[in-house]
């Protein structure tokens, strides 16, 4: 009972006092006026707005951006295994609903860069920091906003920070229409450009800001132009709140020409080794882009730094892709299977401007998927790489193909062998001894010698190729969460290269000699010699094969339209190499195209080009069609 | 001996809440067929990725719609409704677009929309001639728009569709279809003994789809043959 009025007593005095003790600074929070009055402040406070960047980089994943948190264990499951460039070793899902959202952290963005952006005006610095400032805030926003736009059409636009007195409903603010986004969009983008300085470093510059509307202006046009081959249906449709017309396609890729144009002509940025001697060193040049960025200062427009190991710093693409045999103790490694699919697309150096299907049987035929068949007469090759001989060099940069080096070791990728009477076991684990000699199955006795096939673990891969670009190469892995550290280029020359060919070649306007050469000159430093004509075929092709697994192309699939004809009951496929044992003593291999073991054809529903937008209940916007 | 009452008193609370939290279940239901406005027969659909029907439940706002599938004979039933007001409206169909119209649904409710597909698949045959299965047919378009492609779909499962096979053939129109021309697809059994399995029956159906924006593909019935 004593308690209780001692309580009461408390809760008097308490509320007696009130007034004035709520007037006291609370001492645990920073004051706007300390955080922004003091350049450090800024600066401290711009890394925050850097983090929340919506940038796809090594910790972007289904679930969101930087999942790179304490325990990420989501399986290393990537955005390029729901397109046509991967699988996953176990998983075999696709595009679902709650995947890739990004609305409430968006929004939050929005709100912290609203709240930069309230301030500049009263800070204590001069004008060209001032300058500097908005230009910066302005290249932050413009990204959020294509980040949204890209994934839900017409959003609400936050112009100004709002300020709540008392009426949530007043605060709230109705999608836009998706060209008025897009707009608002390139508005943001040239304030950034008008702005910011033209100096290089980690931070947004003039160049940045370019490149962003490069990029978002050729996924607006693309939209407006291919807009037709995906009509939806709904209120969000006859409110514009999803879709472009395509009167305005090129008006969208003439934006997006004049800012790839404008980095182009500024002699600031070129292709990183452009002239290799030969494939091999051609495709060593590639993988050293990505192994390192900043090497490749004079290509790398935006760089995302990944410099300390630990939580929220590091990422987890060396412990997931690398192949088994590097594992150094991870238990789940080996997880990136770049799809035949992918294989296929890369061009032959013999047959340039053409797709070369991997040709495995004597009639040339690539499109059976049927399996082995004692009866087909396959192709005997030497060595389980030596089908890829003429193969494109940024094949040979992106994936490590069976029986290629990684760290000085043989990546043994082998999915089974053909017995002497012709009858073969693949993806089974066993063994044969013929004279003296045993042969495996997976091409080594023990699940630490061989890299492909065999389920163990969820470690191998299962169509045969695995993943080089990216990976680590200089070092053993550390075997434990974000552990490295190889920063990310988000923005680099050679895409807007591409940018700037595939808005010459659809709009049918500009500088068509400009564009052939952007195209061929990423060719050449890929260890091509002579020119192909820029065609839309052509352009795209080289895009997959340039940008793979670089996050492009699951947004390649989406602003063409393309997606819904691209995988409409669609198998992807996988290469098993098989030993030859027909053939002893000479030690021959035979390849067979088949479809991914244990996986699903894949449809993508039309209304997949949208995401659903959240919480219309209390935020009471006009939901996307079929949601 | 607190614990064990403090437990009681947390499972009398609780149950005897649960009287007042309960609604009832949905007791009313719809169905109906989808009835071709000329031939009186019902409308082939698809089971997955087909036709829908979207209904709109009066008396929340905003209010996520419901959709419906309809079954690949052109018949559908849903059974459990709550007893309301919907606006109903068939959506992304195989047939000329229907307005919505509102219905008051209580207990089993019955709706039959009776409309124009815009493909009549006419005198379909689909059979065995030596190692390849034939499919033979004439198309009978009600709108202007091209067809863009028509198709034959393997399972062996009766609701094959062209969402919903093992294996597809088929050809790319885009060309408004002529009524005299008898149409053939044709799936070769050899070179996909794979996926059609001799020894084994599989369901046959054969497809058109029009080029009208979200539109399904129009059907024949599915025909069962053993391989």
């Amino acid at each position: 009972m004593k308690k209780y009025i001692w309580l009461c007593c408390l809760a008097t005095f308490n509320f007696a006092g009130c007034k004035k003790i709520l007037d006291l600074q609370p001492t645990d929070k920073i004051q706007a006026s300390v955080i922004f009055g003091d350049p450090q402040g800024v600066k401290i406070y711009m890394a925050n707005l850097y983090f929340q960047l919506p940038i796809e980089d090594f910790t972007y994943f289904r679930q969101g951006f930087n999942q790179n948190g304490g325990d990420p264990n989501n399986g290393g499951f990537l955005p390029a295994m729901v397109t046509d460039e991967a699988m996953h070793t176990e998983f075999g899902d696709f595009v679902g609903d709650n995947d890739f959202q990004w609305w409430d952290q968006g929004y939050k963005l929005i709100r912290d860069v609203n709240l930069l952006i309230d301030v500049i005006p009263t800070l204590d610095i001069d004008a060209t920091e001032k300058a500097a400032l908005t230009g910066e805030s302005s290249f932050i926003k413009a990204f959020a906003y294509f980040a949204l736009a890209k994934r839900y059409g017409g959003v609400p636009l936050m112009k100004t920070s709002q300020v709540y007195e008392g009426d949530a409903d007043a605060l709230k603010v109705p999608r836009s229409t998706e060209k008025e986004t897009w707009d608002y969009v390139f508005e943001l983008c040239d304030l950034a450009i008008q702005n910011l300085g033209t100096e290089k470093g980690r931070r947004a510059s003039k160049w940045t800001a370019y490149a962003l509307k490069s990029r978002a202006a050729l996924h607006a046009a693309s939209i407006a132009k291919f807009g037709n081959l995906a009509p939806l249906s709904g209120n969000a449709v006859t409110q514009k709140l999803v879709g472009l017309e395509a009167s305005v396609a090129n008006a969208y890729y003439k934006l997006s020409m004049d800012a790839s144009q404008a980095i182009m002509t500024s002699g600031q940025y070129s292709l990183f080794r452009p002239t290799p001697a030969n494939p091999t060193e051609a495709a060593e040049n590639y993988r050293m882009i990505f192994q390192d960025p900043n090497g490749a200062s004079s290509e790398a427009i935006f760089i995302k730094g990944f410099t300390l190991p630990g939580n929220n710093q590091g990422h987890n693409y060396d412990i997931w892709f690398q192949p088994a045999q590097a594992a150094n103790g991870w238990p789940h490694p080996g997880r990136m299977n770049p799809t035949l699919d992918l294989v296929d697309v890369y061009e032959n150096y013999t047959t340039p401007g053409l797709s070369s299907p991997v040709v495995t049987t004597v009639d040339g035929n690539t499109t059976d998927y049927n399996g082995y068949s004692a009866a087909k007469n396959y192709i005997r090759y030497d060595n389980t790489n030596d089908i890829f001989k003429d193969k494109d060099a940024r094949l040979w940069g992106t994936t490590i193909l069976p029986g290629t080096n990684w760290k000085n070791t043989p990546i043994i990728i082998q999915a089974g062998y053909v017995k002497p009477d012709g009858s073969a076991v693949i993806r089974t684990k066993d063994q044969i001894t013929i004279g003296t000699e045993t042969f495996h199955t997976y091409g080594a006795a023990s699940t630490s010698q061989y890299s492909g096939f065999d389920t163990y673990g969820g470690n191998n891969t299962r169509t045969g190729f695995s993943f080089r670009k990216f990976m680590n190469q200089s070092g053993p892995i550390v075997p434990g969460w974000n552990q490295s550290t190889t920063d990310f280029i988000e923005f680099r020359y050679a895409e807007i290269l591409l940018n700037y060919a595939e808005a010459v070649i659809e709009s049918g306007t500009g500088d068509v000699t400009t564009a052939a050469k952007a195209m061929n000159d990423i060719r050449k430093r890929a260890g091509h010699t002579g020119d192909i004509p820029l065609t839309s075929a052509n352009l795209q092709r080289e895009r997959r094969v340039e940008l793979a697994f670089e996050n492009k192309r699951f947004w390649d699939l989406i602003r063409r339209r393309e997606y819904h004809s691209q995988f409409n009951n669609r198998m992807m496929h996988s290469l098993l190499p098989l030993q030859d044992l027909r053939a002893l003593p000479a030690k021959k291999y035979i390849f067979v195209r088949v479809n991914v073991p244990n996986s699903n054809p894949r449809t993508f529903e039309p209304k997949s080009y949208y995401r659903y937008i959240p919480g219309i209940g209390s935020n009471g916007l006009v939901q996307n069609p079929q949601y | 001996m607190k614990n064990i009452m403090l437990i009681s008193l947390i499972v009398v609370v609780a149950f005897s809440s649960c009287k007042k939290d309960n609604y009832d279940g949905p007791t009313a239901g719809l169905s109906g067929k989808f009835i071709d406005a000329k031939t009186g027969e019902l409308v082939q659909q698809d089971i997955i990725r087909g036709t829908q029907i979207e209904m709109i439940e009066h008396g929340y706002d905003p209010v996520s719609p419901q959709f419906l599938i309809v079954k690949t004979d052109g018949t559908y039933d849903n059974s459990l409704l709550f007893a309301n007001t919907y606006t109903v409206r068939p959506v992304r169909g195989n047939f000329i677009t229907l307005e919505s119209q509102e219905l008051p649904i209580t207990g089993k409710t019955v709706l039959d929309f009776t409309v124009t597909p815009y493909i009549r698949v006419l005198s379909p045959k689909v059979e065995r001639v030596g190692t390849k299965i034939i499919a033979t047919f004439r198309l009978e378009q009600q709108v202007v728009n091209e067809v863009q492609k028509i198709g034959l779909y393997a399972h062996s499962d009766s609701r094959v569709g062209e969402p919903m096979r093992l294996l597809a053939s088929e050809k790319q129109l885009n060309a408004v279809s002529n009524p005299a021309t008898t149409y053939s697809v044709e799936i070769d059994l050899p070179s996909n003994n794979t996926t059609l399995k001799t020894g084994n029956s599989y369901y046959f159906r054969i497809g058109a789809l029009i080029g009208v924006g979200e539109a399904k593909l129009n059907y024949a019935p599915a025909v069962k043959i053993a391989i």
